[in-house]
């Protein structure tokens, strides 16, 4: 058994963390296999979508504490590894989405937090313990929590270490939905296969913008953004989708 | 005249110059160096051409030198063969040069960047002097040309460890104009190109010539050479025909006399 479970379909790849017993700790095999396949994700053209999810009852506990226990300077040998995981999913030109099948703690927290879009069962919360073993947040926590739920709760959940529970992080906009836990990989393989089939182009052009947003002032996102529109305009996609708007028809997008 | 490693497109008033060794990430040979020397040489002579745009192409500006040809050379054969500095043809061409990067600029491909008069970068370029990563340096400007844009720091950071920094961290030190899609970087490039060919080429001519004594001389003697410069342009035709034009509320006609 593999410690991450890579399968594609209908052009959705989906990246099951598989360390059921650890509750997916990220250990350094599987650091290394989640790097190849999000590096592999991104330039394979048969994978139109991402979905990253965990198996059994937790999406990923965080890092695996008892290998990083016993080692000094663990940082350096990780971190390289680390940002190419989360600076791969959040800026491949693809969506990528996470189905929390439960705890995201640590790392699995930054991880999820990476992904364009979050599906959670009511059991998923978000953690960001480092407190309690006297560490602070990586992986990125201290850039998305503010940007999520803003500091004064950013701060609650790192200062406490509590759990942020699944409906609350619903209702603050950082989960999209909350679903119940039999159903949320039908939700999510619907709407991920529905988007496999959709102009992917236009996608991965409305994440380009959203990512250069981030750094930029608002009229150089408006420069950007109509730059990208421009190019959407030549595709065949936006040939196909007015089409079949004016035919009264579902559009057959090809990604091009 | 045919070139074998680059293309040049001509479309008066600009013209394209593209770096085209796809193969090897337009490895920037002596040969191609000496193809796109030659090609401004003669778009410098044609009266027709008033600014050009220098690019790699969709993917990639240029990753580099030959390491291949430079692997066994001896001090003795790159100082005969004067690699680097046949380069400084470059940086003679008298009109505005527009580089449209995409992808990796790196080691030479980066100099040749930095060597144009404005930057047009793609999301997807990528600037460093991975140099020291082989146990040499930059050759071609690169220790002095990154220091006098982005100051002694970041020179350091990018010539000491090697690292590429993002198009994005570039916008921000001020070495690239404009982070654009990099679908569209040469177009953009292009119409930075169309804007400058609409004003009057002698003073463009000017104006690039005092901005790089900027880099040349102390602050009085680049204010004499402007000065001399600004002078100068009331000699010609274009500066009657541009300052009627503005008296008249109508756009100006150079003609570049």
């Amino acid at each position: 058994m593999s410690v991450l479970d890579v399968s594609l379909e209908n052009g959705v790849q989906w990246l099951r963390l598989n360390r059921p017993e650890s509750m997916n700790a990220v250990n350094a095999e599987l650091r290394a296999a989640l790097a190849a396949a999000v590096r592999d994700a991104e330039r394979s053209p048969e994978v139109r979508v991402v979905v990253v999810t965990g198996s059994g009852r937790a999406f990923c506990s965080g890092a695996d504490v008892r290998e990083f226990a016993s080692r000094e300077g663990a940082v350096e040998a990780i971190s390289g590894e680390y940002e190419r995981i989360l600076t791969g999913l959040r800026t491949m030109p693809k969506p990528v989405i996470a189905a929390l099948n439960g705890v995201a703690a640590g790392i699995g927290a930054s991880i999820a937090m990476a992904c364009d879009l979050r599906y959670a069962t009511p059991e998923a919360a978000l953690v960001e313990a480092f407190v309690k073993i006297g560490l602070t947040p990586d992986g990125g926590a201290t850039w998305f929590l503010p940007r999520f739920i803003g500091t004064a709760k950013a701060f609650e959940i790192m200062y406490t270490g509590d759990p942020l529970p699944a409906a609350d992080a619903e209702r603050f906009g950082l989960y999209n939905r909350v679903v119940p836990a039999d159903s949320l990989e039908e939700t999510v393989r619907d709407l991920a296969q529905a988007l496999a089939r959709g102009p992917a182009m236009a996608l991965a052009a409305a994440k380009r913008s959203v990512n250069f947003s981030v750094n930029s002032t608002f009229e150089e996102a408006l420069d950007f953004e109509f730059m990208l529109q421009g190019v959407q305009m030549q595709g065949q996609d936006f040939k196909e989708g007015v089409t079949a708007f004016l035919e009264k028809r579902k559009p057959e997008f090809k990604g091009e | 005249m045919d070139f074998e490693f680059i293309r040049v497109h001509t479309e008066p008033p600009i013209a394209v110059v593209t770096l085209d060794r796809p193969k090897v990430l337009n490895a920037l040979s002596p040969a191609l160096v000496e193809e796109v020397t030659t090609a401004l040489g003669q778009l410098d002579q044609d009266a027709s051409i008033r600014a050009v745009v220098l690019t790699g192409g969709p993917k990639v500006f240029a990753a580099g030198a030959d390491i291949g040809d430079m692997a066994e050379r001896t001090p003795i054969e790159q100082l005969q063969r004067d690699q680097t500095g046949r380069w400084l043809k470059l940086t003679s061409f008298t009109k505005p040069l527009i580089a449209a990067v995409n992808g990796y600029a790196l080691g030479g491909g980066c100099e040749m960047a930095l060597m144009c008069d404005l930057i047009i970068a793609g999301d997807s370029a990528r600037f460093g002097q991975p140099e020291i990563n082989l146990g040499i340096i930059a050759g071609a400007g690169g220790t002095q040309r990154w220091t006098r844009t982005a100051g002694k720091y970041i020179a350091m950071e990018v010539n000491l460890t090697g690292r590429p920094i993002t198009a994005w961290r570039a916008y921000q030190l001020g070495l690239v104009n404009r982070v654009v899609p990099a679908e569209v970087t040469i177009e953009v490039a292009k119409q930075v190109a169309r804007q400058i060919a609409t004003r009057a080429p002698i003073a463009a001519r000017l104006a690039k010539e005092s901005v790089n004594q900027a880099l040349e001389t102390p602050l009085s003697e680049g204010l004499a050479v402007e000065r001399k410069n600004f002078y100068f342009l009331f000699a010609t035709e274009d500066q009657k025909e541009g300052m009627k034009a503005f008296l008249e509320k109508r756009p100006a006609e150079f003609k570049g006399r």
